[in-house]
């Protein structure tokens, strides 16, 4: 049986990650709860929320899936990779490790996820002002350098959290429609019912045929 | 309600640390408590002059009481020994040893660590703050601070696995269940950071190293459930599954149809042993059966545990669509369960024991 919010044109599965204590889960909890916590505890291995928006008259649904940050769970979490069509690459501004481990998480994308994913660098906790160790100007110069999306977020002040996910799952749509590989709404419903994202599989063919996975 | 935490009177709480002599289980105070049976036979186990180990656990399976619970464990754990007359000197030698630890492993500047001994420590910073938020205690600064040593050497010292996120969870009971054995009668739920502030700070450091080391006999007993990939939990998720499809085969089939994995669900309930599940209070009640099951309990009997614990939604699960499952089985509403709950869940899960461990083809 479907709900009304169960309704939704395109399904993409989207994943959070980057160091341990940035503010993923505060900023999921934020986009689809409207929720910030202080004290949120640390995430265990991976845990998973949806919300939808409406871009260009669709329904897109996001299942979102948060890893944990720390190293050691990344065998794990990496497995999550499968399938997503974006991810978010977060860091906090506060802390300039954390910026500077993002070549990694590229890196952990490159080998394990889709090469066509959309991946939008995220530099979180941009309330704390005073604390700042990452400019703007230097985050951005690297997201333009790897051709990645940018935006500055605050999950506690709740400033950027909606743009950042309507702008990747817009960006995913729109490289999707550009390819003519959306499906139509006929094939949503169908995945619906499998509980599924929808498998975009002339993008995985492409990816195949590029050599640029695995 | 219990009277030394109720106090605001600080000398209450300023006990002697070398009440170390709560292993022999003989203090007057609390033994004057002792009306009921249970706490009868405990008392007699923990006076004879060497404990039967066997019948420890026998009575432990169906609960510790509260005002011996500190000793129990750490005599479950094989942390304290048997023999009752060794018990306060082995407390000294141990707490003695992990003192003797901390200027070798912790005491030292960031300089004198390697860089990966630098990023775990840094990883214990950033969780110990998350650390059972909703419990004042684990606000104290003193409090934080025997977490931050206690895991960090915990790591330094087993590089197999390190530390891994959730073992801050992992110590709190422990924590919460050896302070409250120098505070009271046991009565965890009404400890607060007042408590650990004006706690004599020999207390807070004897406590601190009886912690280290029942975290390690625990951590000890499930290696592989923290080394490279986890196998041990990889091995629950499959055992768990496995119990699923004998005893709930259409719960089973929906899961799959969903294209819901174990792993998705259950690996926190198996990561963090349900500590991220339940209250505290329920989790040391659970641990005190995890503790009489030997070293089964924290590893096969937990999956029967776990396996008790889904079904309890079957229904409601079986007319759920992935997503729901998820946010459902990461979300479960367990935070209101009391004790008596957690016993017909312990109750639930020794029948499948029984019926498993009479058939054991049932779990191929």
């Amino acid at each position: 049986m479907l709900k009304q919010e169960d309704e939704y044109d395109y399904l993409f599965k989207v994943v959070l990650i980057g160091d341990s204590g940035v503010g993923k889960s505060n900023l999921l909890s934020r986009f689809t709860r409207n929720e910030f916590s202080l004290d949120s505890k640390s995430t265990i291995g991976v845990e998973f929320a949806t919300k939808s928006i409406k871009t260009d008259g669709k329904t897109i649904k996001a299942q979102i899936w948060d890893t944990a940050g720390q190293e050691r769970y990344r065998a794990i979490t990496s497995a999550y990779y499968r399938g997503a069509v974006g991810a978010l690459l977060v860091y906090d501004i506060s802390k300039h490790l954390t910026f500077d481990n993002v070549e990694r998480w590229l890196k952990e994308l490159r080998d394990h996820a889709d090469s066509n994913i959309v991946i939008m660098l995220v530099g979180n906790k941009s309330d704390l002002r005073h604390l700042r160790a990452v400019s703007t100007e230097e985050a951005m110069a690297y997201a333009e350098s790897n051709g990645i999306a940018f935006i500055e977020t605050s999950a506690l002040d709740s400033s950027g959290v909606d743009t950042a996910f309507q702008r990747i799952l817009t960006e995913i749509y729109q490289k999707m429609s550009r390819k003519s590989m959306v499906g139509g709404g006929a094939d949503a419903d169908a995945s619906i019912t499998q509980g599924e994202p929808i498998a975009p599989v002339n993008f995985e063919n492409e990816a195949k045929s590029s050599g640029g996975c695995c | 309600m219990n009277g030394v935490l109720g106090q605001s009177d600080g000398k209450a709480h300023a006990a002697n640390a070398d009440k170390g002599a709560t292993a022999n289980g003989s203090h007057p105070t609390k033994s004057a408590r002792a009306t009921s049976s249970k706490d009868v036979l405990f008392d007699a186990l923990l006076q004879a002059a060497d404990l039967d180990l066997d019948k420890l656990r026998a009575a432990s399976w169906t609960r510790v009481p509260d005002r011996v619970r500190g000793p129990v464990w750490q005599l479950l754990l094989g942390y304290l020994p048997t023999k009752r007359e060794r018990r306060d000197a082995t407390l000294r030698r141990k707490r003695q040893e992990y003192f003797d630890c901390l200027p070798m492993y912790y005491n030292n500047a960031d300089a004198e660590r390697s860089e990966e001994d630098q990023k775990m420590l840094r990883q214990i910073l950033l969780d110990i703050p998350r650390t059972n938020p909703g419990m004042p205690l684990f606000h104290c600064d003193e409090v934080r601070r025997s977490l931050e040593r206690m895991l960090y050497i915990w790591a330094i010292r087993h590089p197999a696995s390190g530390y891994v996120q959730g073992m801050n969870d992992l110590v709190t009971p422990f924590y919460v269940v050896f302070l409250a054995d120098h505070l009271s009668d046991g009565e965890i739920k009404t400890i607060n950071a007042y408590d650990a502030s004006i706690v004599d700070s020999d207390i807070l450091r004897a406590v601190e190293a009886d912690s280290y080391w029942c975290l390690t006999k625990l951590l000890d007993g499930i290696q592989d459930h923290y080394t490279m990939l986890q196998p041990g939990l990889q091995r629950m998720f499959y055992r768990l599954q496995g119990i699923i499809q004998r005893i709930d085969q259409p719960l089973h089939d929906h899961l799959q149809n969903e294209h819901v994995d174990f792993n998705q669900f259950a690996f926190r309930w198996m990561n963090c042993l349900l500590v991220r599940e339940l209250e505290l209070n329920s989790i040391v009640r659970l641990w005190d059966t995890y503790l009489a099951e030997e070293r089964e309990g924290f590893d096969s009997f937990h999956v029967y545990v776990c396996a008790a614990l889904l079904v309890t939604w079957s229904n409601e699960l079986q007319r759920m669509s992935f997503q729901d499952l998820l946010m459902f089985l990461q979300n479960l509403p367990t935070s209101d369960w009391d004790v008596v709950r957690i016993e017909e869940l312990l109750g639930q899960a020794f029948i499948l024991k029984t019926l498993f461990n009479e058939s054991p083809s049932h779990l191929v």
